[in-house]
């Protein structure tokens, strides 16, 4: 249980340090930077809570968008701002780089795959299409998430 | 001039007999400006990372509260079009934009000039003033410390992966200095997807050196994270963002152009990779 809320604590302030860094690569205002690094922190410490529990990744990161999109429409209203500016900077601690990542390098491993074995072959294809799924999942959840008080509560006609 | 004609020239704010929707008819003069004004907005909020959604929403409520009766607006990803209406008076213009890269502190700008306008506070001269202002913004934080923040991001996305002390060393060095790299070559205006390439090559030779001189017990973490910097995080999200509000055409430019950047990483990191002859990443 301790040791649980050690690494809880460690993950919020990596977190924490990666949404910043995020934040000021997207050149965010000096006096919202507080509220970024607010809402990286609990966006990712959530999901590793929800995965601690024992729920899959794709579930975890949904309900950690869900936290993230209220948080921000929150925050806008403190400061007077888009609230896309927290979401997009709390879910970058969450986006599936690492899973693009992996797919990618899958994919174009298969140009080399001519001289493989075919039980390599097949496992470099799957483990490309695993990792592809999750990232379009991950992404799909991210999105939605932090969409959600848009969806719920300003369900306005379009004005276009 | 009879009272009648003179009630429809005066600007209506107390009549509870007109509809909300009923303002005095602008000339083509003054709605050719608020043409512009609500266009720059609009290419302002494209070009630097908003989603398609926003845009509509705050371009319609610059020109509306310029005195357009209504705005028919289109963006597509690289151009805005927009058709102002007043009275029988309508105009279309279109304007080319081009992503200059993700900047809050405009998006913010834009947002709180739009509010502004909508509250009576600026006229179209004061929002001409303050657009040119906005165009003229440059970034917040020097060039070394959104190196250094960039490379303690990735850092810290090495130890989250399960990295050692070694593979944040690495990483932050790895990152960091990629970011040099890339601010380098986007001052030189190499082609944006083509740049990447390289990038994510020096990321990947400093973070797969790292680990051939054995400073990190756990490389995958040190090489996936040092390329972290790269990832087209907006771009996808914003993506699944336009995909989900029905903007469909938008939301597949938008994913295609995350994934062709993905594919840059995968290649500069194979590349750094099999130059240096590791396996197995």
């Amino acid at each position: 249980m301790f040791d649980t809320l050690i690494a809880f604590i460690i993950d919020a302030l990596w977190s924490c340090v990666a949404a910043l860094g995020f934040a000021v690569l997207f050149n965010v205002p000096r006096r919202m930077l507080l509220g970024c690094a607010l809402v990286g922190a609990v966006g990712h410490a959530a999901r590793f809570l929800v995965l601690h529990a024992g729920l899959p990744i794709e579930a975890a990161t949904l309900f950690a968008a869900v936290l993230v999109g209220g948080l921000s429409a929150i925050l806008s209203r403190i400061y007077q701002t888009p609230a896309l500016i927290f979401g997009i900077v709390g879910a970058i601690p969450m986006v599936p780089g690492v899973f693009a990542y992996r797919a990618m390098i899958g994919l174009i491993r298969v140009a080399g795959a001519d001289t493989l074995l075919a039980d390599e072959r097949a496992l470099l294809l799957s483990g490309a299409a695993i990792n592809a799924v999750k990232t379009g999942l991950l992404l799909g959840a991210l999105a939605v998430g932090i969409a959600v008080p848009t969806l719920l509560f300003s369900r306005r006609k379009p004005v276009v | 001039m009879t009272t009648d004609a003179l009630k429809r020239m005066t600007p209506i704010d107390d009549n509870d007999n007109f509809p909300d929707a009923v303002k005095p008819p602008l000339d083509r003069d003054s709605l050719r400006d608020v043409i512009d004004l609500a266009l720059w907005a609009g290419q302002l909020m494209l070009a630097h990372g908003a989603d398609t959604a926003r845009i509509e929403e705050t371009t319609h409520r610059v020109g509306t509260a310029l005195g357009a009766t209504w705005m028919d607006i289109l963006v597509s990803p690289n151009a805005v079009v927009i058709t102002t209406t007043s009275g029988e008076e309508f105009r279309t213009k279109v304007r080319r934009v081009v992503a200059l890269g993700v900047n809050m502190a405009i998006l913010d700008a834009v947002n709180a000039l739009s509010r502004r306008i909508e509250s009576g506070e600026w006229d179209r001269v004061a929002v001409r003033r303050e657009l040119e202002r906005i165009g003229a913004m440059r970034h917040d934080y020097p060039r070394w410390l959104i190196a250094a923040a960039v490379g303690a991001a990735c850092a810290g996305f090495s130890r989250l992966f399960g990295g050692d002390g070694g593979a944040f060393a690495v990483t932050f060095a790895a990152a960091g200095i990629a970011m040099l790299v890339r601010q380098a070559l986007q001052h030189r205006h190499f082609n944006a997807l083509i740049a990447i390439i390289p990038t994510a090559f020096t990321a990947g030779m400093i973070a797969a050196s790292g680990v051939h001189f054995g400073m990190t017990a756990t490389p995958e973490p040190a090489l996936a994270a040092s390329v972290l910097l790269l990832v087209p995080g907006v771009h996808l999200i914003n993506a699944m963002r336009d995909l989900l509000m029905g903007h469909i055409v938008t939301g597949l430019v938008r994913g295609v152009t995350g994934a062709l950047i993905s594919v840059c990483i995968a290649i500069g990191m194979l590349l750094a990779l099999g130059a240096l002859g590791i396996q197995g990443f």
